[in-house]
């Protein structure tokens, strides 16, 4: 079948704006009578409020107000609800926001944040989540039990978890025994920030009428009116929410922001407009980042290379709060099992409080973590057993329609091609073929691989809708509430439209603006569910807008609707193309020449609702969570500096399996896009922390992320059309997949070459140097020496 | 203990653009503490966006004719006005003939937006202990002009810089140039900077050698890896008394990795800058004997 | 109570009057809203401030306003000529060199910059040179795509401005 636009490589829909610097961002924004606001921030990490003097910062010309917790002790969430707007009765973590000044100008609300005085009464603080968990550990959330939290999540009241997720399938002890090698590794990833541009900024306007009016740098206007409804009890009509443009989101502008703090500070300042911009400096040390990743994993084996049990505990170091961490915590528990078929398997996996920043999620949602010690942890057992690690991978891969998965899940026929992913992978890297030589002799070269499968986490009863109108000229405006922060999602969708009625793609709308009140609901677009969920609904949307246009034009061209067929703009009669009526003549209703009409304005509405998933056992964690399985692999090859630890990736190989390709061009974003920031969080990105927990490289020079000059040298992007039978033209999602795989295939060849387990990230120069001087120092001496006696000048060898 | 502020404006201040050095002078004697000089603005603009400097007046010095020139003299050498940027100086051939470590370290310097406003005396007053621009003027004897209404210093560089953001300058003077004497004949320099998966260099090194094949003067300078640009006169003295300089090379660099102050701190630690120094080391001597 | 400076702005001559200690980035946006210049980081770290000032390449988050009294600033706005738009613009849509769109402007300057000074970049150079910015959604590979097929345009002398 031929299509026009469906597969076809165009740019994204709204790159004009971009490149002419048209395109508004909330940051962008003003509002007539707007005021500002800083936040003041704790000093310490665990500490009761004794006081909070703001009476010298009120003496600043041009403050309005000084707001405190206590004055609106309201908490917030939709996971955990462990949320205040500002710290109420204590504080639980440096950077903890205490309170916010308003002004009629930022350079006042700057000076008179400084003027705010807050005594403390410090309390004994935690900041190792193993330590947290220790029965004696200070509590952090010692108000759990008021929460309101999501029936799917399991807080332990009393204790620093926030959430426990068990998986449980067959009989773990047995599974032991009956396994030949047992591998035992302890994993750890360090927190990392998402880094998107745009920081994070809201303008609130709470007016007297009791009407909030929201404008947010957030992925999605939903769930900001959903959980600003439950916590301050504003009923949603009155919640209007505005997304414009984004700067990024990466999975950390979903779920709450700041939209709450700031409407009740709009309220608190007289109902005037307020904004709150955060610095880069509290994106780093106040807003949430990724969580802090222990993994204690047990693995048996049978001697032919069978995967037999699997037992691991996940610790994520989630901070002060959790909200949104509690969901990937669980995603960690039931991700767990990744591409395999394992008989018998124990996850654990503890949400833990600590006094550190809080976090959310992350582009992975969780997969990232539970592949960096899965993938690995196959790749130890095919060392032990003597078995190629491609060959162990395809004796335990998941076999669609055959194959359950650690949930019980059964996976369907449609979802994918496994197999095929990791030969292309295997081929396309040149597995088996030896590297060419290293460009200097205390240099390696080596190749890693890693299959990945992820689908999103998102409730069962996640829906999403799209409403299409027509305009006179019979353009097409889709009103939609899909996120617009870089994936290009909305210029598949449009293509889609166009495709469908034959109309050409400029003719196709999407506001740039999300609006509660105006875009058709879809829940969130978070797990690479946007081109799924949202897709079936728009496709809903088109045909139930055809159905309406058959319907008239049946009438007026006196012939059954099943004959009619949309081509180049027009209703036909098929096999009498003759016999047609332009879309401009039905969309708005058809007049007959004698003033007669029929019809109407055509509206299409489509939804999207997931009838076979379901919530997750709160015991076993068996159920049905997902709606679509992406498989996929990463394979690296890699050249190691055995003298300083740097890595350089000199070819990238994406593999994955997408159903069916909207956009080529847009997958090769998303491929590129998805490897430069797996590549960056590998490779360089952790925060630090002092012994307080206070971050002490909040900006981007202490905090090194990939830039240009830091992308792998080659990539290579391969996407396999397997179709997902229910998805839009057979496709599924792809937006954080190819993140997942690049630290494990990038440990791996560490690992196949010289042994060396890199059990931590980031693998920096300093960290990959000091693991291979503790597990093989002679491979550090081996390259100085060679590195002394190398007979050649150059300007700079290493 | 502040790690990074959150402010969006800066404090408050007067601006002064005075014409004329005397002028410049002047004012600075006027205002002496409350007083700050700005060229490139790169370093003063980001301490005053953190509140580490709130100088209430600002005296911009990028008009005055002579800051802005650099001049060469056979025989007296290089003379570099304070308000030179970095890319100018990058653009200048004979810097980049005569003064390889300098050339080098100003190519890999910061970024090229950077350099179009930084400048070279802005880097040594910036003093921090990551950037490289004083690194090979010390290799290279440079010493610092400082003026004041009444006076004049001439100051080596690795003088000027006593420790973090502390230099030799009173509240009324201005460093003004820098002087880089002509090196010898057979001078060969070379810079390094390992600075991957970072901003800031984890280790820097100026390598300056005055007679490639029996040397009559070595100069091994290191930047990043302490408070402030530090020598290795051991690795130094090894070069200079040994009687095979492709043996002593590995001895010399072991030394300079052992004898000199290294500090951990957010970007790195101790043992792996040590590591790194007795790599460049080895590098820079290799690159400038020629060890082939 | 503060200056009056004179600036021309994408070819247009504008007076404002701006307080010592305002920076170029504020007074660009919020006083004269040329809002294409954004800023992600305040320090001169992420270049996303990045404007052509009297010919060079600066970031404007590390310049005083009161600095660049008479100077002349071109911006991504003022790129296009003639109601077209510049063959880098046109390379960057044609190549999807952009996802969220926030480093575009800064990306699209500098590329532009850089091919009028070496119309014929290699890669690492094309590297070196946008080495001072983020592009956090990573869309490098693009970028360099779309500089080296706006090349063309900037050989022979045929400059677009």
């Amino acid at each position: 079948m031929s299509f026009k636009y469906i597969g076809k490589p165009i740019p994204p829909h709204d790159a004009f704006q971009k490149v002419t610097g048209t395109a508004t961002y909330t940051i962008d924004l003003e509002l007539p009578g707007m005021l500002y606001a800083k936040l003041v921030t704790s000093t310490v990490p665990h500490a009761r409020i004794k006081k909070i003097d703001v009476s010298r910062a009120l003496e600043v010309p041009g403050v309005v107000k000084v707001v405190t917790g206590r004055d609106y002790p309201y908490r917030v969430g939709m996971y955990a609800g462990d949320r205040d707007l500002l710290a109420v009765d204590k504080v639980t973590w440096v950077g903890h926001p205490v309170a916010a000044v308003i002004a009629e100008t930022l350079e006042a609300a700057e000076k008179a944040m400084d003027l705010v005085d807050v005594e403390y009464e410090e309390l004994p603080a935690v900041f190792d989540p193993l330590e947290a968990l220790k029965p004696d550990a200070p509590l952090i959330h010692e108000k759990m039990e008021e929460y309101r939290h999501s029936p799917a999540f399991k807080p332990v009241p009393g204790t620093n978890i926030a959430n426990k997720f068990t998986l449980i399938k067959g009989d773990i002890k047995k599974g032991f025994e009956e396994s030949d090698e047992i591998i035992e590794e302890e994993f750890h990833i360090s927190h990392v920030s998402h880094c998107y541009m745009e920081v994070q900024n809201v303008i609130a306007h709470y007016h007297l009428d009791g009407t909030v009016e929201i404008w947010t740098s957030w992925q999605n206007v939903a769930p900001v009116r959903q959980i600003m409804a439950l916590s301050l009890g504003i009923t949603h009509n009155k919640i209007i929410v505005r997304i414009p443009f984004v700067g990024g989101g990466f999975g950390g502008k979903a779920g709450l922001g700041w939209e709450a703090l700031v409407a009740i500070l709009s309220k608190a300042a007289g109902h005037r407009p307020v904004k709150l911009v955060l610095s880069r400096k509290e994106q780093f040390s106040s807003a949430a980042v990724r969580e802090g990743f222990h993994a204690f994993a047990k693995a048996g084996f049978k001697k032919d290379g069978r995967f037999n049990a699997y037992n691991v505990k996940f610790i994520l170091d989630a901070g002060a709060y959790a909200d949104y961490t509690v969901n990937v915590g669980r995603a960690v528990g039931y991700s767990a099992d990744g591409c395999y078929e394992i008989p018998n398997i124990y996850v654990e996996s503890l949400t833990v409080y600590t006094n550190k920043i809080p976090t959310t999620a992350l582009r992975g949602f969780g997969y990232p973590e539970s592949h960096w010690v899965l993938e690995q942890i196959m790749d130890r057992a095919a060392k032990k057993l003597g078995i190629d690690p491609a060959e162990i991978r395809l004796m335990n891969l998941l076999k669609p329609g055959h194959s359950y998965m650690g949930t019980g899940e059964r996976l369907r026929e449609d979802a994918g091609d496994p197999k095929k992913v990791l030969t292309t992978l295997v081929d396309e890297i040149g597995w088996g073929k030896p590297s060419e030589k290293p460009s200097h002799p205390w240099k390696i070269r080596a190749k890693g691989l890693a299959l990945f499968v992820k689908g999103p986490a998102q409730p069962p009863n996640a829906a999403s809708s799209a409403i299409l109108k027509f305009n006179e000229d019979a353009s097409i405006d889709l009103l939609i509430a899909t996120g617009n922060f870089g994936q290009g999602t909305i210029t598949a969708l449009m293509q889609i439209v166009a495709e469908e009625f034959g109309l050409p793609l400029e003719k196709i709308r999407v506001d740039y603006v999300r609006d509660t009140h105006k875009s058709a609901y879809t829940w969130q677009t978070v797990g690479s569910r946007g081109l799924f969920t949202d897709g079936i609904a728009v496709l809903g949307a088109i045909r139930d807008a055809k159905k309406q246009i058959f319907r008239v034009a049946s009438e007026v061209l006196r012939c059954p609707e099943d004959q009619l067929e949309l081509v180049d703009g027009e209703v036909r009669v098929k096999g009498k193309p003759w016999e047609k009526i332009p879309l401009q003549d039905i969309v708005m209703g058809y007049t007959y020449p004698n003033g007669n009409s029929v019809g109407g304005p055509i509206i299409g509405r489509g939804v999207f609702m997931s009838t076979h998933t379901t919530y997750l056992d709160p015991d076993t964690g068996q159920g049905n969570p997902t709606i679509f399985h992406t498989f996929g692999g990463t394979a690296v090859e890699i050249e190691v500096n055995l003298l300083t630890g740097e890595i350089n990736i000199l070819k990238a190989v994406e593999v994955l399996d997408l159903g069916k390709v909207i956009n080529p061009l847009l997958v090769k974003q998303q491929i590129h896009s998805g490897l430069i920031m797996g590549t960056s969080i590998s490779l360089y990105e952790q925060i630090k922390f002092d012994e307080r927990g206070w971050v002490i490289n909040p900006n981007f020079t202490s905090y090194y992320l990939a830039r240009i000059k830091d992308i792998p040298r080659e990539v290579v992007g391969r996407f396999i059309e397997t179709p997902q039978l229910d998805g839009p033209y057979g496709a599924r999602g792809i937006g954080e997949h190819t993140m997942i795989g690049v630290a494990p295939a990038i440990a791996n060849a560490i690992f196949n070459s010289i042994g060396v387990k890199m059990n931590k990230l980031p693998m920096n120069p300093e960290n990959v140097w000091r693991t291979i001087k503790e597990q093989r120092p002679d491979l550090v001496e081996e390259a100085m020496k060679k590195f002394s006696e190398h007979r050649e000048t150059v300007e700079m060898i290493i | 203990m502040s790690f990074g502020a959150p402010y969006f404006t800066l404090p408050e201040f007067t601006y002064h653009k005075p014409k004329t050095l005397k002028e410049a002078l002047e004012l600075l004697d006027t205002y002496r503490d409350e007083a700050k000089v700005m060229a490139g603005g790169v370093g003063l603009v980001a301490f005053m966006k953190e509140r580490l400097m709130s100088p209430s007046h600002v005296i911009d010095i990028k008009e005055i004719p002579e800051l802005k020139r650099v001049e060469y003299r056979e025989g007296a050498g290089l003379k570099i006005g304070a308000a030179v940027t970095l890319s100018e100086l990058e653009n200048n051939e004979i810097i980049k003939k005569k003064y390889t470590a300098l050339y080098q370290a100003i190519k890999k310097a910061a970024d090229p937006i950077i350099r179009n406003r930084a400048t070279l005396v802005g880097n040594i007053c910036e003093a921090l202990p990551w950037v490289d621009g004083p690194i090979p003027l010390i290799a290279y004897n440079a010493k610092v002009e400082v003026m004041s209404l009444n006076d004049v210093r001439l100051i080596p560089v690795s003088d000027f810089i006593k420790g973090p953001v502390e230099i030799d300058l009173a509240p009324n003077e201005i460093a003004t140039f820098i002087h880089v004497p002509d090196p010898p004949p057979e001078s060969k320099s070379t810079f390094l900077k390992f600075n991957t998966g970072s901003e800031f260099a984890l280790a820097t090194m100026a390598a300056h050698v005055v007679g490639s094949v029996k040397p009559k003067e070595v100069y091994l300078v290191y930047g990043a890896v302490s408070t402030k640009p530090v020598r290795a006169s051991e690795a130094e003295r090894i070069i200079l008394t040994s009687e095979n300089i492709k043996e002593a090379i590995v001895e010399a660099a072991t030394k300079a990795s052992q004898e000199i102050d290294v500090v951990s701190d957010v970007l790195a630690s101790e043992d792996y800058r040590r590591h790194l120094i007795k790599v460049l080391t080895i590098n820079a001597l290799k690159s400038i004997f020629e060890v082939s | 109570m503060g200056r009056l400076i004179t600036l021309t702005v994408n070819g247009i001559r504008r007076s404002v009057e701006v307080k010592d200690n305002e920076l170029l980035l504020d007074v660009l946006r919020d006083k004269l809203k040329v809002k294409s210049v954004k800023a992600a980081c305040w320090r001169g770290e992420c270049g996303l401030c990045t404007v052509i000032l009297n010919g060079k390449l600066v970031k404007s988050c590390l310049v005083l306003a009161v600095e660049v009294d008479g100077s002349e600033i071109l911006t991504v706005e003022g790129l296009a000529k003639d109601g077209e738009l510049a063959p880098i613009q046109k390379a960057f849509i044609q190549h999807g060199a952009l996802q969220c769109g926030f480093c575009t402007p800064a990306f699209v300057l500098a590329s532009h910059k850089l091919l009028e000074e070496n119309p014929t970049p290699s890669e690492d150079e094309i590297k070196e040179r946008l080495s001072g910015l983020i592009c956090r959604c990573g869309t490098y590979y693009e970028i360099i795509e779309a500089i080296k097929d706006a090349s063309k345009y900037y050989q022979l002398g045929r400059k677009p401005r």
